[in-house]
């Protein structure tokens, strides 16, 4: 068997038989679209309650898509032909599926036609109010709006709406007024109009590429604009996706660059020879490309977030390949097998612990976390398949006896730095613990999501310029409001638009909308139909003040029967649904057994706890997507923590049945010091601190148990596992450390804490020959 | 006759090429002020109705500020105007950018920015001078016909002919101009401030 497992030749053939098969399967998945951008897709599912879930997408729909354009210019004239200027370039750019710039007014014509008919039956609760208690001041105020300056567009269907009772009602369904200039919609600002153009991208998840397409558009046509002293002011969800994505990937391509040049000298200055580069990037790069692969073919996708994570957390890999060159250190008659015998036992008890460090990861119900533990398992096992099947036979005649420059810093680390601090280990101890244990104490976490988003300010200040021009986007919070049947959903959200009313009187909130204030209950309808009938049509008031004003008898009488005649009409939900525009149609969840939902939308939210207080309405949910994906954040590096925690502790049961207790804890004392030091340093250095500096301490942990194991079982061999560990460790820093100079905050936060980690591992490791040696 | 047709047509093409011309001569005729005021008879005829509405009432406007429209008869109602907003105690209106411009040059004299909303036909007689309006947006076009301003060194009547056949007839009286508003111009201006 174990003659078996050191046949270089059959085990390199082996590996390469693997690689083809997996590059077979490799064509297949790779020319599909495998790449998952999307932040949803991370979550979990069953994390919501459904029909929260389904209000959530249903209302992220909508705002996922949308770009909103604003084009200035001095006058009205102008900025409606840069407008359509604009308005062409996108559709060349064929990147959005919907462009609008003039407002259909067909649409709201049928719509006033087809309510019309109605008109007896659908009253504004401030006119049924006045109708109720004091009809004459309706009709007061009607003289006053006659007699407006420019009050044409009121009294244009006058003839047929003696009351203007209707009129108030249709220009109520859309309660912001915007100005339309030839179908256009003009913004007056200060100095200048702006022209609306809004586009809508076909898919919710725009492809990587396509994103850097959109932002090229925005910069082009920005310029382009400016350059004829117009200005334009663009927003919306995709941008802000765009922007992350674009820096995120500029800066780990940067640092990628720089950690693969540093990487690059410094392997070829330590072994003087290419092969031990081109033997880790074998190493590592197999590793990647199969965990790829094999995850593909079991998920069908990836989600990005995997790829730059999971990618890192094969950085590990690095490890085994150094650890594997660095035996040959000074031997004269170096065999690559026999040198495998040898560290055979270190290499796999490295890659247990850090598999089972992954694994627990996959017990969390976190499909993003699920997606990081296979990739990195995958990735981990081929890449120590590739080290242990491969390099026998590719490090045949493989030397190394000259002594390069790292050894220098190798052994003043080994031997006078580990000496010194062993020497000095009480108060270097208390120190360590005083600074550990205040930094944990201290240590704040920072779920909140927003403080991971790093949009641009400029960006920011736009979309806020915009908000207050346009003021219907829609904030991310609402209310899902539902009830068991159609008329107790409209009881429910009547009763919280009544509250929302108020609020918005008191300025807490802009606006907000929901679809109980357009349509009304048959009920309702039926008594509003009575309340016109007793306060206006049986009273005589009507008839008195048609009179007044000049109308003649027949027309009195025209209206009177048109009124006698529409009283059995009922306007029916379906068909006062089919004629609502879009934005109200998306407020509509519909109904199915047993209960009828809505989302009611809110704009310019200034007082959130004020809004949060209206939950306590019957069947009224307030919800804060924002607030809601922080909690699970918070949850899970909870979770992700005790799973740390566990893992460590298995680790050690583990080796303390295979070496011995005291071992074990001499063991995993680096990964523990590491792990602690790190926490420590991201609160006294007040770094963000949330979920994703875990996936670093895992990554930690992991080259932790290495770095003690190797130590352990270096034997007689310290000089060359320290050379090593130093190795392994400098590519690391260089690889991931590096991030720390991202700008990007979770970037950023997991450089620092990879760094931190590896080089208080780096220190503490050679103490675990000395402390069995000398005690 | 020729000669009196020919001259009849150069004189319609020669007032058609000095519109702006005309504009700036009318103009340079109109007393300018940051504050003029007076009195409004306004004569809104609905074809739906057999007498007409009338109502009278101040005016005020304030070249910052924008116009109070103050009605007295037949029942007394508060409108305030600025640039984008049409202000009634029934609540806040959108209004066409067209139509406060239309206000905004007719009370101050500036009718600089009236062509890039309509087509403008302007003349220009020794005693009084008239401007025609119509509008350029193909929305507008569906309401308005025709917008006709009249005066001499005051604005004195604006006249708007619905497509529909309604019409409203505003004339404008006892003009006056100031550098200050009064105490209660003040308070009506009020509720436009931001």
């Amino acid at each position: 068997m174990i003659l078996n497992l050191y046949n270089p030749k059959r085990n390199a053939l082996i590996w390469l038989i693997g690689m083809i098969v997996v590059g077979i399967f490799g064509y297949q998945v790779l020319t599909k679209n495998w790449l998952e951008t999307g932040f949803m897709a991370l979550l979990p599912k069953s994390e919501q309650q459904p029909d929260i879930a389904k209000a959530i997408q249903k209302h992220n729909e909508h705002n996922n898509k949308k770009v909103i354009w604003l084009v200035g210019a001095a006058t009205s004239q102008e900025a409606i032909s840069h407008a359509r200027q604009l308005k062409q370039q996108i559709e060349k750019s064929q990147l959005f599926g919907k462009i609008t710039l003039e407002f259909p007014q067909q649409q709201a014509v049928k719509n006033y036609q087809q309510l019309f008919s109605y008109r007896y039956q659908l009253l504004d609760s401030k006119s049924k109010m006045i109708l109720m208690t004091n009809p004459e001041q309706l009709m007061f105020q009607n003289i006053e709006w006659l007699n407006a300056p420019f009050g044409q567009m009121q009294t244009l269907n006058f003839e047929h709406d003696p009351t203007l009772l209707f009129s108030r009602f249709f220009s109520l369904q859309n309660p912001i007024k915007l100005n339309l200039e030839q179908g256009i919609v003009i913004l007056p600002d200060r100095n200048q109009v702006f022209a609306l153009l809004l586009t809508e991208l076909e898919n919710e998840q725009l492809p990587l590429d396509k994103l850097e397409d959109l932002l090229d558009l925005v910069n082009h046509t920005t310029e382009q604009l400016k350059a004829s002293h117009s200005e334009l002011l663009v927003t919306g969800m995709p941008l802000f996706t765009a922007h992350g994505s674009q820096s995120a990937q500029q800066e780990i391509s940067t640092v990628g660059v720089g950690s693969s040049v540093g990487i690059m000298i410094l392997l070829l200055t330590t072994f003087r020879s290419i092969r031990p580069l081109l033997l880790s990037a074998l190493a590592i790069g197999s590793g990647l490309f199969a965990a790829l692969i094999i995850s593909l073919l079991f998920l069908g996708k990836i989600h990005i977030l995997t790829l730059v994570f999971g990618a890192s957390l094969i950085g590990v890999a690095d490890d085994y390949a150094q650890h594997f060159l660095c035996d040959s250190f000074g031997e004269k008659n170096w065999n690559p097998s026999d040198s495998l015998r040898f560290i055979f036992p270190s290499l796999s008890f490295g890659l247990l612990s850090t598999l089972l460090s992954y694994a627990g990861l996959s017990f969390s119900p976190f499909p993003g976390l699920q997606e990081v533990a296979l990739f990195s398992a995958i990735g981990l096992v081929v890449a120590w398949l590739t080290v242990v099947l491969l390099f026998p036979l590719l490090l045949t005649g493989f030397t190394f006896n000259h002594e390069p420059e790292i050894l220098k810093l190798a052994i003043f680390w080994e031997r006078d730095l580990s000496g010194w601090i062993f020497k000095n280990r009480l108060w270097i101890g208390f120190v360590l613990i005083i600074f550990i244990v205040g930094g944990l104490l201290k240590l704040t976490p920072k779920d909140d999501i927003r403080l991971l988003q790093s949009a641009p300010v400029e960006l920011l200040q736009v979309a806020e310029k915009i908000k207050k021009l346009l003021p219907v986007t829609r904030d991310n919070q609402f209310f899902l409001v539902s009830g068991k049947n159609q008329a107790a959903w409209h009881q429910n959200e009547q009763t919280l638009l009544n509250r929302l009313y108020a609020l918005k009187e008191q300025k807490m909130l802009t606006n907000y909308e929901g679809v109980s204030n357009y349509w009304m209950t048959e009920n309702q309808q039926r008594e509003n139909y009575q309340i016109l009938k007793q306060s206006l049509y049986d009273s005589g008031l009507l008839k008195r003040y048609m009179l007044e004003l000049g109308f003649n008898k027949t027309a009195v009488k025209s209206e009177q029967q048109k009124f006698a005649e529409a009283e059995n009409n009922i306007l029916s939900f379906s068909e006062w649904f089919a004629s609502a525009d879009e934005s109200k149609q998306q407020l509509w969840l519909g109904c199915d057994s047993g209960s009828c939902q809505s989302t009611v939308s809110l704009t310019g939210i200034t007082d959130i706890e004020k809004l949060k207080m209206l939950q306590k309405l019957s069947g009224v949910v307030f919800v804060d997507q924002v607030e809601q994906l922080s909690e699970i954040f918070a949850r899970y590096r909870i979770k992700t923590s005790a799973l740390l925690a566990v893992t460590a502790s298995l680790v050690l049961v583990i080796f303390g049945f295979r070496f011995g207790w005291r071992n074990a804890f001499g063991i995993m004392s680096i990964p523990i010091i590491a792990l602690a030091t790190s926490l420590a340093a991201l609160s006294w250095f007040n770094q963000l601190f949330s979920l994703f500096n875990l996936f670093a301490l895992l990554l930690v942990l992991g080259i932790g148990v290495d770095y003690g194991l190797y130590f352990f079982m270096a034997g007689n061999r310290r000089v060359s596992t320290s050379l090593g560990v130093i190795l392994s460790a400098l590519t690391t820093l260089l690889a991931f450390g590096l991030l720390a100079t991202s700008s990007t905050e979770i970037v950023h936060a997991f450089g620092f804490t990879i760094a931190v980690g590896i080089v208080a591992a780096l220190i503490s490791a050679p103490l675990v020959g000395r402390f069995s040696d000398e005690l | 006759m020729f000669i009196k047709v020919l001259l009849l047509y150069l004189s319609v093409v020669g007032q058609i090429f000095s519109d702006e011309n005309t504009l700036n001569q009318i103009s340079t005729r109109l007393v300018k002020s940051l504050i003029v005021q007076g009195d409004f008879k306004q004569e809104k005829k609905l074809k739906m109705l057999n007498k007409p509405l009338i109502s009278t009432g101040k005016f005020t406007y304030h070249q910052h500020k924008g116009a109070i429209w103050k009605t007295l008869t037949p029942v007394s109602t508060l409108v305030l105007m600025n640039e984008s907003t049409l202000l009634t105690e029934q609540g806040e209106q959108a209004i066409p950018e067209a139509f406060a411009n239309v206000f905004k040059a007719m009370l101050s004299g500036d009718f600089k920015n009236l062509e890039s909303h309509f087509f403008v036909m302007a003349t220009n007689h020794e005693t009084s001078w008239q401007i025609e309006l119509k509008p350029k947006d193909e929305l507008l076009q569906r309401i308005i016909s025709t917008l006709t301003l009249t005066g001499d060194t005051e604005l004195r009547s604006l006249d708007i002919a619905e497509v529909g056949g309604n019409s409203t007839f505003i004339s404008f009286d006892k003009t006056t101009h100031s550098s200050q508003l009064s105490l209660e111009q003040e308070g009506d201006f009020e509720p436009l401030q931001p």
